[in-house]
């Protein structure tokens, strides 16, 4: 055997990897070519240039991804017909020269069906061999392996996309997310190289496409990072490690580590959030393969498609992902992007990319103030626990979330240089967000704790105190969002707090009573105080996994409840003076009629009903309006000398405004008996369980709120029929309400009612006991 | 050599820590403890109903000494740590028969 051949390869490799210039593809081509060519005469010369052998490239080097210390994954191939002895001395003649050259070697001999066996047990060969690329020898025996290795990728993509996904998780759990790593592996963590491999095989699996937008451009320069990785470490490693990242940023002319980091957890995101979406469609053509379509008329040909299902106002569900409905125009519709996230965040959904594309191209921003209807779908999306998470990131990587909140852009995956911390800035927000989510029966204002927990950190690397800065910026970010400036001033002060009850629980002595003052001083109210408790919480919780240890948590609770004590009870607001519509109303229905008016309002619809007094009126009047399609959304109801006055705030969710002579009508007739209105609102479907995971309920009744009254307190998730469900529940124990206040802040809703037996007495501590099992039971989440 | 272990309130440990750093004591290890002692706990009042508290929480020191320093350590965090109240903690030591520094093998004294 000629030993010289092949010997001027490590000099010219050096001479390439030593030239200067910033890598890229040019340099990984060359590369790819160079070592192509190189072992293309070391077999000729082992004798691999005969039919029935060939050398072939698998995995990263099959791809022409040859970083300069990357491992060279090389299989000789041998025909059926070809003695594996042979095969085995021509390799031997093959691997020596290579392993002399000092170059990485992995290898194996193996027949086409030795091959094809292998992948089928071992996906990471399998992996391997999707990618697998002739160097020399018989071109046949490498096409034939790869044709037969693809159909058995195909025909067992049911049974090994699975595996594959059960792997990518467990490797994400045991390698982190390359997004929010200060230390990310950029193959093997959550985002990195290796989720690009798996894309591609689950695209060549045909079972279900991968995004493509963007992943090109991640590939590549991913490995740009880690060319220049290898050449500054000077050996083989995915893993940028804090001594190499000033090299790299350096060698990649980024201005700073923090530069580089940003970048880097920018292109994990765009993979990982590729990757989530691919699996979510492989496991929809997996779980639901035989889909009822319906025929649609598409420009005058019929074909099949899956059908839509209403999801929201101008949103339908079709396929597992939220669309735009056909009626609604987004050039017009600057708040559709907010709602269509809320929605399907809210059913567990994503939204579909193609539709958060052309949000983001043809919606005009939103303006300022933003209409009104945005904000609540807004909170509501914050409010969705999890699956927020999926569909904010969609927005946010086609810019709709910078678009809607100037300032975010700065947060985008800055680093974090804390030991406590596992998250970047915007990250960790949204994690807050989806903490808070789960805490939101403890407040009185869940809307007010998940804007501050998505808002809490935005002072955040602007070189000043992040509470002092960030309690100044929302002061810029809220008016835009139109939140009422009295709630600004909350939030304002929580952001400004946020670590107040961490540092005084730690710090001060809980039994000095100007401990307690402390926090007095600066929290004004109980409601504020379970709000900064709340966010305290989740805050913690959402820093890293064991932040918020139990000891730590009581802490922090015996603080509050001193506080609590030296704060006294806030009792709920009653109902505000008459307008003077309400009182002519009033008037009217004194002799004994049931009077409506419908009045457009600043979101959907007013309904104002007065009635002569009975118990069930408002279950009626509640079951009438959800019968009529109308999502209320907030009420007030009280009784004037035996009269009812009703106000409810409504949204009509699909087409027109009802006519007050129809709900007059309906609403009597559910009075009467002749209309049953629970049997009616289940037929419909209209008392639907949430589809995102929630907290259970919380009702109590609150002691010495009233002394001529029982207060019933109700916090819940909002779901269609859920005030039809409450009331009938309490006409049924026969109960009356006095008085009522009805209101949903994103999709919570927060109800308290006053209430009295027969006798307008409070009621008994045994009936108030019974109301609350009847109720737990009538609004428990299964 | 003496194994100190102190049982203090958790807001008290910046005072007992910078008290033994400034008698020259190198090292300590710092664990979130709960617990009570003679008070069982006490009673506390939330929202107009009473309950008991019983595991409050606690921050519980270990400090390894030369036999010679063990009891001007002790003194030092006594008086970090008092406050004058019920649930001030404990402080005690023990005799302890070899300390091996991991990472040079040192022994004894050494290695403190």
């Amino acid at each position: 055997m000629d030993s010289t051949v092949g010997t001027g390869y490590a000099d010219l490799r050096a001479q390439l990897l030593g030239r200067t210039g910033v890598p890229g593809p040019a340099r990984r081509r060359a590369l790819a070519r160079l070592t192509d060519s190189w072992l293309g005469e070391l077999a000729t010369s082992a004798g691999v240039n005969v039919g029935g052998v060939a050398l072939v490239a698998v995995g990263g080097y099959g791809r022409g991804e040859l970083s300069p210390y990357s491992d060279l994954d090389l299989v000789l191939l041998h025909s059926s017909e070809t003695p594996p002895s042979y095969a085995q001395m021509l390799a031997e003649r093959l691997w020596y020269p290579i392993w002399d050259s000092k170059v990485k070697l992995d290898h194996s001999v193996r027949s086409v069906g030795g091959a094809r066996q292998i992948a089928q047990v071992d996906l990471p060969v399998m992996l391997g061999m999707l990618d697998l690329r002739h160097i020399a020898g018989d071109p046949e025996l490498a096409t034939l392996l790869r044709r037969r290795v693809l159909a058995d990728w195909r025909a067992d993509a049911k049974e090994r996309l699975p595996q594959l996904e059960t792997s990518c998780q467990e490797r994400a759990e045991r390698s982190g997310d390359m997004a929010f790593s200060t230390e990310p592996n950029l193959k093997e963590s959550r985002g990195g190289l290796r989720d690009l491999v798996v894309m591609r095989a689950v695209a060549a699996s045909w079972l279900a496409d991968c995004p493509h937008q963007g992943l090109e451009e991640a590939r590549s320069d991913l490995l740009d990072v880690r060319d220049a990785l290898h050449l500054s470490a000077h050996r083989r490693t995915d893993r940028l490690n804090i001594q190499d990242q000033d090299g790299v940023a350096k060698a990649l002319e980024y201005p700073s580590r923090d530069a580089l980091l940003t970048k880097v957890a920018g292109i994990g995101r765009t993979v990982a959030l590729a990757a989530d979406l691919t699996w979510y469609r492989v496991r929809r053509a997996i779980d639901a393969p035989v889909r009822n379509t319906q025929l649609h008329d598409v420009g005058g040909r019929f074909i099949r498609r899956p059908p839509r299902l209403p999801l929201a106002d101008g949103i339908v569900e079709q396929d597992g992902e939220a669309i735009l409905a056909r009626s609604v125009n987004p050039t017009k519709d600057p708040s559709l992007p907010i709602r269509a996230a809320a929605a399907a965040a809210q059913a567990g959904l994503t939204v579909a990319p193609a539709t958060v594309n052309r949000l983001a191209k043809v919606c005009p921003p939103l303006p300022h103030p933003w209409p009104a209807g945005a904000l609540n779908a807004f909170v509501s999306l914050l409010g969705a626990g999890e699956p927020m998470i999926t569909v904010w990131e969609s927005l946010d990587q086609a810019g709709l979330i910078s678009a809607m909140l100037p300032g975010w852009e700065r947060l985008r995956s800055m680093p974090q240089w804390d030991p406590i911390h596992v998250f970047t800035v915007d990250r960790h927000l949204m994690e807050t967000a989806v903490q808070a989510s789960r805490l939101v029966r403890r407040v009185r204002r869940p809307d007010l704790l998940l804007l501050t927990a998505i808002f809490h950190d935005i002072g955040k690397g602007t070189g000043r105190d992040h509470s002092v800065a960030g309690a100044e910026l929302v002061r810029d970010w809220l008016p835009r969002l139109g939140l009422a400036p009295k709630d600004i001033d909350t939030v304002s002060l929580l952001v400004r707090q946020h670590l107040l009850l961490t540092d005084i629980a730690a710090r001060r002595d809980p039994d000095d009573p100007s401990t307690v003052a402390m926090v007095t001083a600066v929290i004004p109210d109980l409601d504020t105080l379970q709000l900064l408790h709340a966010l305290t919480e989740a805050d913690s919780r959402a820093a890293g996994p064991k932040t918020w240890s139990a000891w730590k948590a009581s802490q922090v609770a015996r603080l509050v409840a001193r506080t609590t004590n030296a704060l006294g009870l806030n009792l709920p607001a009653r109902t505000g003076e008459l307008t003077a519509a309400e009182r002519a109303l009033l008037e009217q229905a004194r002799a004994g009629a049931v009077r409506i008016r419908v009045d457009p309002a600043q979101v959907g619809l007013t309904v104002t009903l007065a009635a002569p007094d009975r118990p069930g009126l408002l279950a009626a009047a509640a079951g009438t309006l959800t019968l009529h399609r109308l999502t209320i959304r907030a009420a007030t109801a009280r009784t004037l000398a035996g009269t009812a006055l009703q106000v409810w705030t409504v949204q009509p969710q699909f087409g027109e405004a009802p006519i007050a002579d129809t709900l007059r009508a309906d609403l009597i007739r559910a009075l009467d008996g002749s209309i049953d209105v629970a049997a009616a609102l289940a037929k419909r479907d209209l008392s639907a369980a949430p589809r995102v995971p929630v907290p259970q309920p919380v009702i109590e009744t609150i002691a010495s709120a009233s002394t001529t009254a029982t207060v019933l307190q109700i916090r819940a998730h909002d779901m269609p029929g859920l005030l039809h469900r409450i009331t009938s529940t309490v006409a049924a124990a026969r109960a009356l309400v006095t008085s009522a206040l009805v209101d949903t802040l994103g999709s919570e809703v927060v109800d308290v009612f006053y209430l009295t037996d027969r006798e307008g007495e409070p009621l008994s501590e045994r009936a108030a006991e019974g109301l609350l099992a009847d109720l737990r039971r009538a609004l428990a989440i299964a | 050599m003496k194994l100190i272990t102190a049982v203090i309130k958790p807001f008290k440990l910046d005072e007992v820590r910078a008290a033994l750093l400034a008698f020259g004591v190198q090292g300590m290890t710092v664990q979130e403890a709960s617990g009570y002692g003679r008070q069982r706990g006490h009673t506390e009042v939330y929202r107009g109903a009473e309950y008991t508290v019983e595991l409050l929480p606690k921050v519980r020191l270990e400090i390894l000494v030369d036999s010679d320093d063990a009891d001007d350590v002790i003194d030092v965090i006594v008086r970090a740590a008092r406050t004058g109240k019920i649930g001030d903690g404990k402080v005690w030591a023990v005799p302890v028969e070899s300390v091996v520094r991991v990472r040079t093998g040192e022994h004894g004294p050494e290695a403190l």
